[in-house]
This record gives structure tokens, C-alpha cells and sequence, in this order.
């Protein structure tokens, strides 16, 4: 197992980098969390830069117009907008509605809903969580066969972009099972929720007899397979917020590393305290910890390996372990300049914590992962 | 990143696993005589290591003319996952293979590479490491046994402490104060002792787990005369040969413990329908949480492992490997932890429970377990490391 960076990838992460310092500076964040005028703007032309670079093609086929590269590349990429919080669609609709669409769509479906998404011309999401449970188990969502298409009725929660994004992708239950359908955002209603990291667009929707045309039905019900090609896509989603945290959380531990090297108390860099030191080194080895499972599970995916679902597990789990510890004592050692609105570091604190409650916390990991290991509590009479 | 190596390092691998299995001491055989402490050698040990040795295959990594085979880093990595795999040791002297007798063949004389460095890799004598003392424990320069030279001699007093296999080993390797007027670390000098030499007294120290067999010993030396001829490399230079040789290995020591944890959280995985079996729901999804956190933290060691072996590979910067140890052994701890508590009240039973081998329990896992985070730079001191080494804090 070669678990280490080529210098291709190392050479876009410090591509990706540099061109979010750039674009995605402080300022910008700090506009979304303040609600200024030109927010939206800005969060707007961010993301036309981003397309303009072809960040959401990276892991898309190159006959649907992609880059055609691998899952590892998108990891670097979802791994950088979480170090800078961007806002924007990025998420949602490339490492969700992509790799559903791929996963689960036939040559037809791919061409209509992905290629536009490869070019940069058109957003999505997944509407799945049902009572913010991302299992197929939980799906409630009703599919009812028509004349001429579906209908859909039910209510998703915790749906990244559902305001905002031009198609949904909804996971709805059928006779025969699960199956995914394409709707436009305007025909469901979205409500946004006030959430504590407004660089999220996080909604909760109702479908309300949603009608879909058979040309927008990726699997119908009881297609064979598609629970698993769901699942499948959705370790991408899981692996892909994983990093995100873990970027928020590398941004973390460097700003408050930098504070513990520049902060003197007693005429000393408080760094130099061994309570400090031993905290940043355990904030460190959360980190790689946490960094080196993500890889992996990345990897699993890029080369389509049987372990990926268990590693898709292993990583949010431990990018939730990451930012407990990181949050937890990035802010504690900044002391009280952390604490202030006007400093920065909040952004990445909510930006890491987010990401913990979004597609299952470590504890829902854990249990899955149990799941996957075959290992299940028994229910006591 | 891949998750396989090259055709040319699996060929290498089955190279060596045909080699291997018409090769390796049985299973019975090792059953029947096991080595009893870290420098304690039973015949088919002693067999095993010559005959690896004269077929390249005790250090492969070495070029020819020190008995390997100029294996790559990769290679080597490999060959040492198919010996753990196989379950045989490599050595069962450790300390000797690993450190005592590379560098002796770094700066040793002819005569002291003939009299100690061969006979260890042939397996014909055994080594032991003597460092620590009563006061120079993690503060390891300030170790106080002293060597006087007296003509064509030194005069050994003092006492080592936490001498691992010392109550077996032919020889030591011994750490001790040539110059008590230079700053700590430029006066030390490294002497070869013969361990049956008049004036050396080994005490060994039982330890809380399995006193029966006890692998650590204090080592008094009282007068104790070496010839001159036994100082390994120049006078007063000790510090600086203790950092020297084996980078491959040393990129590579995480390897055998993550196997350990690997191996061991499998068979917690195992039993853990029944260990969780009588009870109560609610429990048995804490306990399910433990035991997966446990697998998390074995799953992550593996990847941390791999990923700072690939950067050293590179030649990158490997920050991972200053992490292996601390969170290696405190994963092992916290296995041992957990899997004998949610055994309930049969998690104290001393044998029959439920454990590694037949004869151990996870409790004394737990236990067992301080050895690798107290020894050989504790998990504070690997904090220390980290902090300052690679995360570029000021020193307290």
C-alpha cells in the first residue's frame, strides 16, 4: 500500500490552494457570516472560478466531459475548500449529485444531468436523510407509479443546497424498493434552516406530490442493484465531508500551533509549556490519524477496492473524532481572543463541527462500521 | 497513491515466501522451547537466524558483503510482513540484531565485527543493550557508569537498570561515562562487555505481568575490567553511534507492532459476539462503540504507518513515523482496556479468558501494554519529540 501523495497530486493540492487564498480570502467568509450586500455575489464568482478551473469535472468521466482523473483528486480538492470554508455548491453537487448520477444513471441520464454539471453549467444535490438518518432503511418518501412518470410525496431533512441547487436528486420508496429521481429545486419546497455555519445552505424539504416525467428517473424502484449503487455513491459523499472537516481542522491546528509559537505569557511563547505542548501533539496525531484513514478510504474508492465501505465509515468516523479534539482545544489554547466574533477562528471551528453533524456523527460510524464488521447488538426479549 | 506495490515487490514477496516455507523452524518446534527472554536464544533460534543469515535473508536490506541481498526499502517492508505474518520471529534477540550489531559493523574493528557482530547475525551469541540507570532514565545522557582507563583496560563501576534479556545475554553493549568533565552527552564511550566477565552481577526484575519470565534485569558492575581493545569506535563518541545506522529499519520498527494490533483486534472482532452476549441492549452498543473506536485506532495506526513509510521511501519529510510509537502502544493499551471490561466480571480472570493466546488475559494485555509506553522513550517524551522535532515549539 503506497498511502502517499504523487507529485501530481501534491502539485493540485498546491494549485488548489493557492487559487483559494486568492479567491476565497477571509473577507469573503467573513461577508457570508455577516450578511452583506455582496455575498452572494462573491460567493457566485467563486464558484465561476472554480468551474472556470474545472474543479467540479476532476473525477468526471472525460466522455461526460470530465477530467477523468481519480476519487484521490477530488479528495484533495474537497479537502481544500474545507480548509478556506468556502461557501458554494461545490459540495453538494460534486461530491453528492455527481457520483449518484454516475453511480445509479443509465448513458442517457448521464448526459443529461451530469455533463452540464462537468461543464459548470448547472448545480445539484441528494435529498436523502429522513429524520436525519442517511440509511436507505430510513427513506419514507413515497414513489407512486403514474401514467406517464412518478409521483413523490414525503418530507427529506439536512439537504445541503436544496434552496439553491438547479436539480435534486430525491432517494423515494416505491413497491419495489428504492429508487432516485431527478427534480428541480422549484419543484419542491425548500425551507433553509438558520444554521450555525452560514457558509452552509442546509434545507429541509416537502415534496408534495412532485410529479417526475420517466426521462428524470435515474432507477426506478426495484431496479436491481440500485440500493447498492446508492450506497456506493454515497461513501463518496461521506469520504468527501470527511475531508472537509478535516481541512477546517488543519486550518485549525495551524493557527493555533502559529498562536502557541507567537503568544508569550511569563516572558515565554506559551508553546514552550509542556501542558501546551503535549495538547498540540495530541491535536496533531488526531489529525493525521484522521488524515491518513480519509486517504485511504479515498483510495479504496479511486480503485474501487471492497473495503471502501468500511474505510468510507473509518474516515467520517475519525474526521469526527478530529474535530472534537481540534475544535475543542483550538479554541481553548487561542483563550480568549478565540472567543471573540472578530477573530477568524470561529469560521473554521463551526465550518469542523458542521461537518461532523452532516451524513452521521462518529457514533452513527461506529455503529455502522459494526454493521459492516457483522457485529450487531442483540435485542433482549 | 496505490493500494498495492509493484509487480517487481510482489515478486520479491514470493520469492521470499518460497524460501520461507521450506525453511521456517515449525510451529512445534517453537511451541516446545520458546525464547525466554529478549537475548535468550533456544537452538532452533539459533539455527533459524544462521540459516536466514547465509541465505541473505536476515537483512536483506544489507548488500552482499554484509550477508543481505541490497533490498530495497519497499522490499524490506515486505519481507517483514510475511515473517510476521508467518508468525516466526525474525530474531529473538532483538536488541542485538537491530541495533548491537549493525553498529558494530559500522564502528567496529575488524576483530570486534569477528568476536561479536558475526557470531550475533549467525546466531551464535546474544546481545543485550545496556543504557538506562537508576538516574538516567528518559534523561538518558546523564547516565553516571563509569569507565576509567587504566593502561590497556578500563575499569567498570556503576549499575544499568531495565536491561532487557540481560539474565541470558553473552554480551552487552555498554553505554558508560569516559569523561565525567565534558558536558553530558561528549563524554560517553560504548564498551563490549562479556557478560561472564568477574564483578558483573545480574539481578533480574519480575515483572507485574508473567514474573515467572522475566526479560528485564538491573546490572551491577563492580571493578569490572575490559580490555582497552573492547571500545567500540572513538573515545568519548558513544551519543553520536547511538543514533547512527539502519535508517531502513528504523522506517520500519512501526511494522511489527501495527501486525501485533491488527492481529489482535481481529480476534477482539471475533469474540465479541460473546463477550457482549449476556448483556443488556443498551451496554452492548456502548460496548460495540468501544470495541469499533479500538478498530478505528488499529485501522489508522496501519494507514499513519504506510503513508510515513511511503513520504520515507520519497525521501519526503515523514512526520507520521514520530507518531508510530506513542500511538501505537497507547492503541494497544486502550485495547486491552476495553476488551476486558466489557467482559464484566470474568474480565479479572487470570487464565481461560478470553485473549491473544490461550494462556493470556486482555486485563494483562492492558497491562503488558506500559511496557511499550514507558520504555524506549515514553509517550511524554514522544510528545516532547513531536512538539519540538516536528512541530518546531520552543523547548521548555
Amino acid at each position: 500500500m503506497e498511502l502517499e501523495f504523487t507529485d501530481e497530486q501534491l502539485e493540485l493540492r498546491d494549485n488548489v490552494r493557492d487559487v483559494l487564498e486568492g479567491q476565497c480570502p477571509r473577507s469573503l467568509v467573513r461577508a457570508v457570516y455577516e450578511h452583506e450586500a455582496d455575498a452572494d455575489a462573491r460567493v457566485q464568482a467563486l464558484w465561476s472560478q472554480i468551474t472556470e478551473l474545472y474543479w467540479q469535472g476532476v473525477a468526471v468521466p472525460e466522455e461526460l466531459g470530465g477530467l477523468g482523473l481519480t476519487y484521490v483528486e477530488l479528495a484533495i480538492v474537497a479537502e481544500e475548500l474545507g480548509r478556506a470554508t468556502a461557501p458554494g455548491p461545490f459540495l453538494a453537487t460534486v461530491t453528492q449529485f455527481a457520483p449518484l448520477v454516475l453511480a445509479v444513471g443509465d448513458t442517457d441520464a448521464q448526459q443529461r444531468f451530469l455533463a452540464p454539471v462537468a461543464a459548470g453549467e448547472r448545480t445539484g444535490t441528494v435529498a436523502f436523510a429522513e429524520g436525519d438518518r442517511w440509511e436507505l432503511g430510513a427513506v419514507r418518501t413515497t414513489a407512486t407509479r403514474t401514467g406517464d412518470g412518478w409521483v413523490l410525496s414525503g418530507a427529506k431533512t439536512t439537504v445541503l443546497d436544496g434552496t439553491t441547487a438547479d436539480d435534486i436528486a430525491v432517494i423515494a420508496r416505491g413497491e419495489d424498493g428504492v429508487g432516485v429521481f431527478v427534480v428541480p429545486s422549484t419543484a419542491v419546497k425548500a425551507t433553509a434552516r438558520d444554521v450555525i455555519d452560514p457558509t452552509f445552505i442546509v434545507t429541509d424539504l416537502t415534496l408534495d406530490g412532485v410529479v417526475v416525467p420517466d426521462d428524470a428517473v435515474l432507477a426506478a424502484p426495484g431496479t436491481p442493484g440500485v440500493e447498492e449503487q446508492i450506497e456506493r455513491a454515497w461513501q463518496e459523499a461521506t469520504v468527501a465531508i470527511a475531508l472537509s472537516t478535516i481541512g477546517a481542522c488543519r486550518k485549525i491546528f495551524e493557527d493555533t500551533l502559529q498562536y502557541a509559537k507567537d503568544r508569550v505569557q511569563y516572558d515565554k511563547p506559551i508553546g514552550s509549556f509542556q501542558a501546551i505542548k503535549h495538547r498540540l501533539a495530541n491535536m496533531y496525531l488526531s489529525l493525521e490519524r484522521a488524515t491518513a484513514l480519509s486517504y485511504y478510504a479515498a483510495l479504496t474508492i479511486a480503485e474501487d477496492d471492497p473495503r471502501r465501505a468500511e474505510a468510507a465509515a473509518l474516515a467520517k468516523a475519525a474526521a469526527g473524532d478530529c474535530q472534537r479534539l481540534l475544535a475543542t482545544d483550538g479554541l481553548q489554547l487561542h483563550g480568549g481572543i478565540g472567543y471573540t466574533w472578530e477573530h477568524d477562528l470561529h469560521f473554521w471551528l463551526k465550518r469542523a463541527k458542521t461537518g461532523e453533524y452532516l451524513l452521521g456523527t462518529a457514533t452513527t460510524q461506529r455503529a455502522h462500521l459494526a454493521q459492516l464488521l457483522g457485529l450487531t447488538p442483540e435485542v433482549a426479549a | 497513491m496505490k493500494l498495492s506495490f509493484s509487480p517487481e515487490v510482489e515478486a520479491f514477496r514470493e520469492e521470499f515466501l518460497a524460501w520461507l516455507a521450506d525453511n521456517r523452524p515449525s510451529q512445534e518446534e517453537m511451541d516446545a522451547d520458546p525464547a525466554l527472554s529478549s537475548a535468550h536464544s533456544p537452538a532452533w533460534a539459533r539455527e533459524w537466524t544462521k540459516r536466514m543469515f547465509d541465505a541473505g535473508w536476515l537483512v536483506p536490506g544489507w548488500p552482499p558483503e554484509r550477508g543481505g541481498r541490497d533490498a530495497g526499502a519497499v522490499e524490506t517492508l515486505v519481507y517483514m510482513e510475511e515473517l510476521t505474518k508467518a508468525g516466526v520471529p525474525r530474531t529473538t534477540n532483538p536488541q542485538g540484531l537491530g541495533i548491537i550489531a549493525p553498529s558494530i559493523l559500522d564502528y567496529g574493528t575488524p576483530e570486534q565485527i569477528e568476536q561479536y557482530a558475526m557470531p550475533v547475525l549467525r546466531g551464535e551469541r546474544t546481545a543485550c543493550l545496556g543504557m538506562s540507570e537508576p538516574g538516567a532514565g528518559s534523561d538518558l545522557a546523564a547516565l553516571s557508569t563509569r569507565a576509567v582507563r587504566d593502561g590497556d583496560r578500563y575499569v567498570v563501576n556503576g549499575q544499568k537498570v531495565w536491561t532487557s534479556g540481560a539474565n541470558y545475554a553473552e554480551f552487552c553493549f555498554l553505554f558508560c561515562r569516559t569523561d565525567p568533565d565534558a558536558p553530558k552527552h561528549k563524554g560517553i564511550s560504548i564498551l563490549l562487555v562479556d557478560m561472564d566477565t568477574p564483578g558483573i552481577t545480574v539481578r533480574p526484575l519480575p515483572e507485574i505481568v508473567d514474573p515467572e519470565h522475566p526479560d528485564l534485569n538491573e546490572v551491577f558492575f563492580d571493578d569490572v575490567i575490559v580490555p582497552a581493545e573492547n571500545l567500540v569506535g572513538v573515545e568519548n563518541n558513544g551519543w553520536r553511534m547511538a543514533n547512527g545506522s539502519l535508517a531502513h529499519e528504523r522506517s520500519m520498527v512501526w511494522l511489527d507492532s501495527v501486525m501485533r494490533l491488527e492481529y489482535q483486534v481481529e480476534h477482539l472482532v471475533e469474540e465479541t459476539p460473546a463477550l457482549i452476549a449476556g448483556l443488556p441492549p443498551m451496554e452492548q452498543g456502548v460496548a460495540l462503540d468501544q470495541v469499533m473506536s479500538v478498530y478505528t485506532d488499529v485501522m489508522a495506526a496501519r494507514c499513519l504507518g504506510y503513508r510515513g513509510f511511503a513520504k520515507y521511501v520519497k525521501g519526503a519529510a515523514a512526520p507520521e513515523q514520530a507518531l508510530m510509537k506513542a500511538f501505537a502502544s497507547e492503541t494497544h493499551q486502550r485495547m486491552g482496556l476495553v476488551a476486558s471490561e466489557i467482559q464484566g466480571g470474568h474480565g479479572i480472570d487470570m487464565l481461560g479468558g478470553i485473549g491473544i493466546e490461550a494462556d493470556t488475559s486482555w486485563l494483562e494485555v492492558y497491562f503488558h501494554s506500559f511496557a511499550s509506553t514507558i520504555s524506549a522513550g515514553s509517550s511524554e517524551i514522544q510528545r516532547n519529540i513531536i512538539s519540538e522535532k516536528v512541530l518546531g515549539l520552543p523547548r521548555s
